[in-house]
């Protein structure tokens, strides 16, 4: 092992990468394009609702109800219809999430003691977000409930209430942005570090420079550290601007120790430089081992919780998870983030990250080493 | 326009896809692979929230509470535990979402007709789950109430009453709400643009990094027949997978498309024809693979992903990027499959979007001729 070799290969790298005036938007505008995005479009936040409105009854009670409707902040009645078609329209056309129909015996019924049935219907093309709008729905029908029978029934009323204090942790407010901005760095990391670090080994196979670096005395070994060695760099450096991003930007709390991140940087590198190696062994021209590390990714960034979450997946794919270093990466990054959790906590995922990183890491030098011999 | 041209064009294109085995297999399987991840794997409906107990109180309408808690279908009750701080501990290490507490008193105190506090703690960090969690819990606790206030009355000697409104729930489109029915079709704008942006946004780039760029220009093939020529390959693999998708969405996870198969097809092969002009064009601007592709993943994959209704309500957007969704072609494509999958529209109500998709599939063509021609082809 020779240092002063593989830092010269180091620093023929990072010539090369910053040399090529097209890669500066690869590493700069694509990650800052991302966060931007992922900070401000990746909301399931459901906030406003729009609400179709028919009214057969046309009563005091019916009137009520609406104001009830209408006075929530979630709702804004967008359309008042007047015939049951009109309503069928508004929702087939997308120009309302909810509508709500007050049958014309509505309050006959109210005043007779009886339930009146309202209907509701819904769009439930966005299924997430449908089952919320109903649900809060359904509170506001029992707020008016509640408000009825206590008109109905002057007398004192003072049940036994169950009172629930609902207190939501670690992102009170339920931001998305919270929840989506700190995973991104997780995911620039992978995609740049798996594409970069295979393209590196490719174009020299490609442009036949591999020749020449094999007559050169460097060893297999020196050889893999210093096609590594930049992008390790250039991930940690990720890492620290998209935290900076996300902290002074974004307004994310971070609670937990930055150092821990960092450490947690280094582990998952182990894995993607590992998978990029391993992507560089297998491909022999740029497109193969760009679409191979697609496939790479794809799977990763779905089964990972970042969107989707992994309690949702059948039990089978989520055994299939804790093959995801990805996985590992999002649970820490989050913890560290909005929970301000230590090794206590997150020791099963560093333990992860590094046994999956190691054996990733390990096989795929062996396999590069064997090809070049 | 000279159609032996065009195919020598083609089978050119052909023979590197051939030849280039892993390409084309990736090409097929990627698809195969989304659609069965989102299939079967992914869901954003939320309904096994795993809750965890604290019970101070240990009485038989504390033991009711809990009961009735875990009967719903959407929680479970993955166990008890005696302190408060394990509880919190379970929320921390992320082994349940939901901590309900009971004081003690809580039962005595509700004997006694006051509120009674019960106290709920969330796990927030995924705002998609903790809401759908909270607005639950909320119903829940409101139904709870209500059967005691209707006890309440029924216990002081007043006639039974019931609650005076009731909400009768339709659901239309989607009528088990299942994220599946929506999420399946959908991935068929994310597979079309994969294969159709990102595979040929290596096209023409690769002849320029290969050299073989100064050939085709010596060559009598003039710029139309050349972009027609290496867009036919592609232009099959897509509607290839269109109708893989299409199949796979129906036979394996009953996702099935309630209006008209020709529409379906008229609307991939539009939005085909925008992802392959927009690869191409990609490909002969950056002139290199490696930044071809990447800008194909900004500007394609992301963005239909992302920006075009597809799982993130485009309502819910910051007003200027609800502005940039409109130029994002997967907007129109995914408004479309929602009214063929969903809704059983027809051509009548979604020909703006056709319309749209075949203006941008004919600007963009036209963008590429030009770009071509300054390049001297």
């Amino acid at each position: 092992m020779n240092w002063i070799r593989v830092r010269e290969l180091v620093r023929k790298e990072f010539i090369q990468l910053f040399r090529d005036k097209k890669n500066r938007p690869l590493l700069i505008v694509a990650p800052l394009v991302q966060l931007i995005l992922f900070g401000y479009v990746v909301t399931t936040d459901v906030r406003d609702i729009t609400v179709g409105l028919l009214d057969l009854s046309r009563t005091p009670e019916s009137r009520m109800l609406i104001d009830a409707i209408g006075g929530n902040k979630t709702f804004r009645i967008t359309e008042v219809t007047e015939r049951p078609v009109d309503m069928d329209q508004l929702l087939l056309m997308r120009k309302v999430n909810l509508g709500v129909k007050i049958p014309p015996d509505f309050s006959v019924k109210i005043r007779k003691g009886q339930t009146a049935e309202v209907q509701i219907l819904a769009d439930g093309s966005m299924s997430n977000m449908a089952a919320v709008r109903i649900s809060y729905m359904f509170t506001v029908l029992e707020q008016f409930n509640n408000q009825v029978i206590r008109e109905l029934h002057p007398v004192k009323m003072s049940y036994g209430k169950a009172d629930d204090r609902i207190r939501t942790w670690y992102n009170p407010n339920l931001d998305s942005r919270n929840f989506y901005v700190p995973g991104i760095v997780a995911f620039l990391i992978m995609l740049l570090v798996m594409l970069l670090t295979s393209m590196a080994i490719i174009r020299e196979k490609e442009s036949g420079t591999m020749e020449q670096l094999m007559v050169t005395p460097l060893k297999p070994l020196e050889l893999i550290l210093g096609k590594t060695i930049p992008f390790i760099l250039i991930a940690q450096a990720q890492m620290i601007i998209v935290t900076i991003f996300a902290v002074f930007w974004f307004d994310i709390p971070l609670v937990g120790s930055i150092s821990l991140l960092l450490v947690a940087t280094c582990l998952f590198l182990l894995s993607t430089l590992g998978i990029g190696l391993f992507i560089s062994t297998i491909s022999t021209t740029q497109q193969q081992a760009m679409m191979t590390t697609f496939f790479f990714i794809l799977p990763f960034f779905m089964l990972s919780g970042f969107v989707f979450p992994v309690a949702n997946m059948p039990k089978i794919v989520q055994w299939l998870t804790y093959l995801n270093p990805l996985k590992y990466f999002l649970i820490i990054i989050r913890g560290v983030f909005l929970k301000g959790t230590g090794l206590g906590s997150l020791w099963p995922q560093f333990a992860g990250l590094l046994i999956l990183g190691l054996i990733v890491f390990w096989g795929s030098v062996n396999l590069f080493r064997k090809r070049l011999d | 326009m000279n159609l032996i041209k065009i195919q020598a064009i083609s089978r050119k294109e052909y023979y590197h896809l051939i030849r280039d085995f892993r390409s084309l297999y990736l090409a097929f399987i990627i698809p195969l692979l989304l659609i069965f991840l989102f299939g079967y794997a992914l869901s954003l409906d939320v309904d096994n929230i795993q809750v965890v107990v604290v019970d101070h109180d240990q009485t038989d309408l504390s033991r009711d509470l809990i009961q009735k808690i875990g009967a719903s279908s959407y929680f479970h009750v993955i166990g008890q535990v005696a302190d408060d701080r394990i509880a919190s501990r379970y929320l921390d290490d992320g082994m349940a979402s939901v901590a309900i507490i009971l004081a003690s008193g809580w039962t005595a105190n509700i004997r006694a007709d006051r509120e009674s506090q019960v106290q709920i703690l969330i796990d927030g960090s995924d705002p998609n789950f903790a809401g759908i969690t909270r607005s639950y819990l909320t119903a829940f606790m409101l139904r709870y109430n209500q059967n005691q206030l209707l006890d309440f009355l029924n216990r002081k000697g007043m006639e039974p009453i019931h609650p005076p409104v009731e909400g009768r729930i339709r659901v239309w489109f989607n009528e088990d709400l299942e994220s599946r029915n929506f999420i399946v079709p959908g991935i068929i704008a994310i597979i079309i643009m994969i294969v159709g942006a990102m595979l040929t946004s290596l096209v023409v780039a690769r002849e320029y990094e290969n050299g073989t760029m100064e050939t085709i220009r010596s060559l009598p093939v003039p710029a139309a027949e050349f972009l027609i020529g290496k867009a036919i390959p592609y232009f099959i693999i897509g509607l290839i997978d269109v109708l893989v998708s299409i199949l796979m969405g129906q036979l394996l996870f009953g996702v099935v498309m309630k209006s008209s198969f020709w529409l379906m097809i008229l609307a991939s092969s539009l939005y085909l024809g925008v992802a392959l002009s927009l690869g191409l064009l990609i490909s002969s601007v950056t002139k290199s693979q490696l930044v071809a592709n990447q800008i194909a993943v900004l500007i394609t994959y992301l963005p239909s992903l992302l920006l075009s209704n597809f799982v993130f309500p485009v309502e819910n957007m910051p007003g200027i990027l609800q502005l940039v969704t409109l130029i994002v072609p997967a907007t129109y494509f995914i408004d479309i499959l929602n009214g063929l999958y969903l809704r059983n529209l027809g051509l009548s109500a979604l020909w703006p979007s056709y319309v749209i998709l075949t203006i941008m599939c004919g600007a963009l063509s036209v963008l590429n001729l030009i770009v071509l021609k300054r390049e001297g082809l």
